[in-house]
């Protein structure tokens, strides 16, 4: 089996009494896709923001690929090959598309700093970005600022950004969330086209099951903060404990 | 595939054209002291309200301390300018002093507080510029306090240098003009100003000015893809501080003086903020669009009010609202009127006009 490049250990956070992840604990390689499910309220998207850094952790550990980022911030964990796209729809909004995607490959070459040269004059870098839009089918609304496209294009603008960061570590969180059905198989598609890659590691926040069964390596379930079952996706759906979680009989369930 | 522009944006762009041309020429178009003194105010701010919309426009920092930077600047050089006496040596010495000291408080400024939310870091500045306002003040063996001081400026800029001589040793005239040192100063105003600027265009035209509106966009995805916030932001905090001291630097010299009332209260930070908010923050056009109104109306509103006044004597009442004395009201009214019509200043609302798809 490869090397973990991502680890979580005793990942912890507190908000005052409140124990929203709890001790969490475990290892993502390259080339599988773990995708992370749970009632709501059951930590997913709080687990994403320890891992890329939005929140800092009150106890516990991340690794990337045996180095220790936990007291890193965002930006300096985006360094170390970490990407995260958001649930709630988070772009720049009155920037065009193409200067969506130019800003991630913008930083990503090193080029963030300059400041004599014209934008569009770092062909190699609108070149890139175009790859990216022409791959997420959205080179045609290039110019339009992201505000003003549809909400389904928007995800699609959301994971294009993620790709063009070209993470080691890809984290979607329900990307399809709120999307149309003629649009979700698009992104889809692509997560499945990153899956396909031995080198990345792709782990994904997901209500839909059809997604889940259509995707997965690997399942790992969340509740009130604390793993439950981790593995392969048949055992852990056949799994009671996971079927209790889901009909709300588990103990400790609250609410 | 570039966007192709609205008619707004064409005719923003040409107008600000026009103004560059009408200054290019101001001295020998309008020949009269105040104009050319209006004409080299204008020069100077606008360079000042872009170096502030660098902050409030394009990165979405609201900063209290641009007069503050300005100051520096213009006491750096006057200070020198009085020690030394009137030398280019004490114009660029006093000129980088400024700088420092800009760069050195901008630095210390940002790296404390601009991890904290906006509106605390819009009052640390505003304490900041007014101990520096206060200290002005109290250090009148330095500054000259209230009264500020007077200086001589290099010989070049003074009015009976002669640019160029005639056959009979006269100085020469172009299209009426005597090309004395008046003239020669205009010009230092008029070129560091422009090379100021479009320095200032090339910053916000590359990669840096996209981070900078990314981070006004949606700061804490900025920093997800891997910009580090903090540091771009006391760059440009730093990188407007020293625009503004060169600025501040640029009128001492042009001015002969500097007090707390030309270059330090907290009227020109009104000033610079309502030039911002008429022009259209995110936008350099919009610091020139802005800044030419309000110079302009600050000069000339009251003389149109008198000649208003004047020509409707004969009716009631109306001589009274348009007697030249209310002439604050009437720009606070136009200054209602422009931001209800153009919530987003006048270039970012006309910008968006006319659109050919």
């Amino acid at each position: 089996m490869t090397e973990p490049s991502l680890v979580t250990r005793d990942l912890t956070i507190r908000f005052g009494g409140h124990v929203a992840v709890n001790k969490v604990s475990c290892a993502f390689r390259p080339g599988e896709l773990t995708v992370i499910v749970g009632p709501n309220g059951a930590g997913k998207t709080t687990y994403f923001n320890l891992i890329s850094g939005q929140l800092a952790a009150s106890g516990g550990q991340v690794l990337k690929d045996g180095v220790d980022l936990t007291r890193l911030g965002p930006s300096a964990r985006a360094h170390h090959g970490i990407g995260r796209a958001f649930q709630l729809t988070n772009l720049f909004p009155r920037l065009s598309v193409l200067e969506n995607i130019r800003l991630a490959v913008q930083v990503r070459s090193g080029n963030g700093w300059r400041m004599f040269r014209a934008a569009h004059r770092f062909r190699e870098l609108t070149a890139s970005a175009e790859r990216y839009l022409e791959a997420t089918r959205l080179a045609k609304v290039a110019h339009l600022p992201a505000a003003a496209l549809p909400h389904g294009d928007q995800r699609k603008l959301e994971v294009a950004l993620l790709m063009a960061m070209e993470p080691d570590i890809y984290m979607f969180d329900e990307p399809t969330a709120g999307m149309s059905l003629d649009h979700a198989p698009d992104v889809l598609e692509l997560i499945a086209a990153i899956k396909n890659d031995a080198r990345k590691t792709v782990l994904l926040v997901e209500h839909k099951m059809e997604v889940v069964r259509q995707l997965a390596d690997r399942i790992v379930v969340l509740h009130n903060g604390e793993m439950l079952a981790d593995g392969p996706p048949d055992q852990v759906m056949a799994s009671q404990i996971v079927r209790d979680v889901y009909l709300g009989t588990a103990t400790g369930e609250t609410a | 595939m570039q966007a192709r522009q609205t008619y707004g944006a064409i005719g923003i762009k040409a107008a600000v054209l026009l103004i560059g041309g009408l200054l290019l020429f101001a001295p020998f178009l309008f020949q009269d002291v105040r104009a050319l003194e209006v004409a080299a105010r204008i020069c100077v701010f606008i360079v000042l309200v872009a170096s502030y919309d660098l902050l409030i426009g394009y990165t979405g920092i609201v900063s209290f301390a641009h007069t503050m930077f300005f100051g520096f600047g213009a006491y750096g050089a006057a200070i020198l300018l009085r020690l030394m006496g009137p030398g280019w040596d004490a114009v660029i010495l006093g000129g980088l002093l400024g700088v420092v000291a800009s760069l050195i408080v901008a630095t210390a400024v940002g790296l404390l507080s601009l991890r904290v939310k906006a509106i605390f870091f819009a009052m640390i500045t505003l304490a900041t510029a007014s101990v520096v306002l206060v200290l002005a003040s109290q250090l009148s063996q330095f500054t000259g306090g209230e009264d500020g001081i007077t200086y001589r400026v290099p010989d070049l800029f003074k009015p009976a240098t002669k640019l160029l001589l005639d056959d009979n040793g006269k100085v020469v005239k172009w299209f009426g003009v005597s090309l004395n040192g008046k003239i020669a100063a205009y010009y230092f105003v008029f070129f560091t100003s422009l090379a100021l600027f479009i320095a200032m265009l090339k910053v916000v035209a590359a990669p840096l000015g996209t981070v900078l509106k990314a981070i006004r966009e949606n700061e804490a995805r900025a920093e997800a893809i891997g910009y580090r916030v903090v540091a771009y932001r006391t760059f440009v905090f730093c990188l407007s501080a020293a625009v503004a001291s060169l600025a501040g630097t640029v009128y001492a010299v042009w001015l002969k003086y500097t007090g707390p009332d030309t270059v330090l209260s907290f009227a020109i930070m009104i000033d610079i903020l309502l030039m911002v908010v008429i022009g259209g923050m995110g936008t350099m056009w919009g610091a020139v669009i802005g800044t030419v109104l309000m110079v302009l109306a600050q000069y000339y509103l009251r003389d149109l009010m008198g000649a208003a006044s004047e020509a409707v004597s004969s009716l009631p009442l109306l001589p009274d609202l348009l007697n030249p004395d209310r002439w604050l009201l009437w720009l606070g009214l136009i200054f209602i009127l422009l931001v209800y019509f153009f919530p987003r200043g006048i270039t970012g609302t006309l910008m968006q006009k006319g659109s050919r798809q």
